[in-house]
């Protein structure tokens, strides 16, 4: 780990002699520096981390993203693990870590003015929660360093044991804490999505929301949190190539592969590695949704999220029925024959396109035993009224697939306060 | 032992057992607004009143009422999922059972379609919604598309 910090160091001097010796060729240098430039090899980017598809801690993840993340406590190069199998994440923001993949690793915690330990809740659409304290952190991601980040730590052990009802949706029978590696799947979630911080509310002294808490004598009220323990998307937090990332995943077939192996690039535009090409710019809503339109009805809360693991959409009735998949693959399409779909997205600044997938059979998928399908559906709600389109991680496959962040300026000059996508 | 944390809970957070809501009558709204120290707007729709509770920490939660005064579905629209335990009452040991029976499914909505109750927790962080309802309770010629 210490090597590769140095190694990157290197390639920043060496950055800076290659840039020097341009600025004196363009400003009349002799032809001899020129000649020095051209003999220098071309210095290897690393803005990106390796991405891979595979099974999981558990065994049985399908179409699910992971990477690996280095942590370090703050300034330090010698108090640091690497740490595989974290969650990437697009629909969330912010570096969550299963306490017992730290390692010998210590992290200092973040307080409130009192000294109370900072802790969050956060809750997940199928009712999961992440519960736990907020450390500080050093993260590296390739060569980027997002400094002094906060970071949530999740144990199965944690004080109090269970967060406040205000956040405990379904309460301790229903809502699940995702606090171990069987639990998560993963050691971690890596949120990377279309925005910094995963409050925008949570520092104001007025604050109500029920996300972050302090709990001396194991009484929790919502706290007053300074601003350096919002967990955020590391990426905003790089002192370089900040505004986005994008998302690469090759082809797989209409049978799915073992395992998939792909790059996460840091910055949107920033190096030669990330430019937005051709790409077409979908900007979101302040819900961070787009509309997708399927069958001439608009489904205006639809979004593309690598954190869900299928393409989820509509409902069986409204697909014609009968292909919902039996137990113990329910929520699943066991389609006959593999359905294809065509539909068009739409970002908030008027751009459209259409997108093409298919639906295969969950259950003869899952009979595979691979782990990256690009061809597997579920239902998203239970009436048209209610329905809406979310791209999980089948979506991504064969494409370049950009997040923008909000607040950000897009390359192109496309307005997106709200963050945006592009692909 | 369960009972016995759920008063302990209730008792921590100062707050009145908020009975039942879904399938019970209308008085139970007000428990909630006072639970969210929200908004209550009421509007009369075609067969059924509608109460929209806009919450102190934002998002707004629905609650439909019958003619005869029975809540008969709640939805939601939040940055937060609210307390499902409150809103649902004896009908959330069905969402505890899909929510702990989830196979395969990662980051997915969570729905349930029984006999006689329809759930959905949709949408994403910051950004959720969501929907419960009884159909045997609906009205007289009021669809379930209303509850939205």
């Amino acid at each position: 780990m210490t090597i590769k910090r140095n190694s990157v160091v290197s390639l920043g001097i060496l950055l800076s002699v290659v840039g020097g010796l341009v600025v004196m060729g363009s400003c009349g240098g002799s032809s001899s520096s020129t000649t020095t430039t051209t003999t220098t090899p071309p210095p290897t980017l690393t803005n990106l981390v390796s991405l891979s598809v595979n099974l999981g801690l558990t065994g049985d993840y399908v179409d699910g993203l992971f990477t690996s993340v280095e942590v370090c406590a703050p300034g330090s190069t010698t108090n640091c693990t690497t740490i595989p199998d974290v969650l990437v994440d697009t629909g969330s923001a912010g570096l969550r870590l299963l306490s017992g993949s730290l390692g010998t690793v210590s992290l200092p915690s973040v307080t409130d003015s009192s000294g109370n330990e900072i802790q969050e809740c956060i809750q997940y659409v199928s009712l999961a929660y992440t519960w736990g304290p907020i450390a500080q952190a050093d993260i590296h991601l390739g060569g980027e360093t997002a400094s002094k980040a906060a970071v949530q730590i999740v144990s199965e052990t944690p004080s109090p044991a269970t967060p406040p009802d205000s956040c405990l949706s379904a309460g301790v029978n229903g809502a699940f804490p995702e606090n171990s590696a069987s639990a998560l799947g993963a050691n971690g979630i890596l949120g990377v999505a279309n925005y910094g911080p995963d409050c925008s509310g949570c520092t104001l002294a007025s604050n109500e929301i029920p996300q972050y808490f302090v709990c001396p004598s194991g009484n929790c009220t919502i706290a007053n949190v300074p601003s350096t323990g919002i967990v955020t998307n590391p990426v905003s937090l790089f002192s370089t190539d900040n505004n986005g990332v994008l998302v690469s995943l090759p082809n797989v077939s209409t049978g799915g592969a073992a395992t998939v192996a792909g790059t996460l690039y840091f910055g949107i535009g920033t190096e030669s590695n990330n430019g937005l090409g051709s790409a077409t710019i979908y900007a979101v809503d302040n819900a961070n949704n787009f509309t997708t339109t399927y069958s001439s009805a608009q489904y205006t809360d639809s979004f593309i999220d690598s954190g869900s693991n299928a393409l989820y959409f509509l409902d069986a009735n409204t697909l014609g029925g009968n292909i919902e998949c039996a137990y113990p693959n329910t929520g699943f399409y066991c389609p006959a024959s593999t359905l294809g779909f065509t539909v068009t997205n739409s970002g908030i600044n008027g751009t459209s396109g259409s997108f093409s997938f298919n639906i295969a059979n969950a259950a003869n998928l899952f009979s595979t035993g691979y782990a990256a399908f690009n061809n597997l559906g579920g239902d998203s709600g239970t009436s048209p009224s209610t329905d809406y389109f979310d791209f999980g991680v089948p979506f991504f496959f064969n494409r370049n697939v950009f997040v923008g962040i909000a607040g950000t300026t897009v390359p192109n000059g496309v307005s997106a306060p709200y963050g945006y996508w592009a692909y | 032992m369960k009972t016995t944390l759920g008063v302990l809970l209730m008792l921590a957070l100062g707050a009145a057992p908020a009975g039942a809501v879904l399938g019970e009558y209308e008085s139970s709204v007000s428990l909630d607004q006072q639970t969210m120290r929200g908004q209550d707007r009421v509007t009369s729709a075609q067969g059924y009143t509608l109460h929209q509770i806009t919450a102190a920490s934002g998002g707004v939660v629905s609650e439909y009422v019958s003619p005869q005064g029975k809540v008969f579905a709640v939805s939601w629209r939040a940055p937060l999922i609210p307390n499902l335990q409150q809103l649902l009452g004896s009908y959330v040991e069905e969402v505890q059972k899909a929510a702990q029976a989830q196979t395969h499914r990662r980051g997915a909505p969570l729905i349930v379609r029984s006999k006689d109750f329809i759930f959905l927790s949709g949408g994403h962080l910051r950004s959720f919604h969501g929907l419960a309802y009884v159909p045997s309770l609906l009205p007289e010629n009021v669809p379930a598309e209303v509850v939205r």
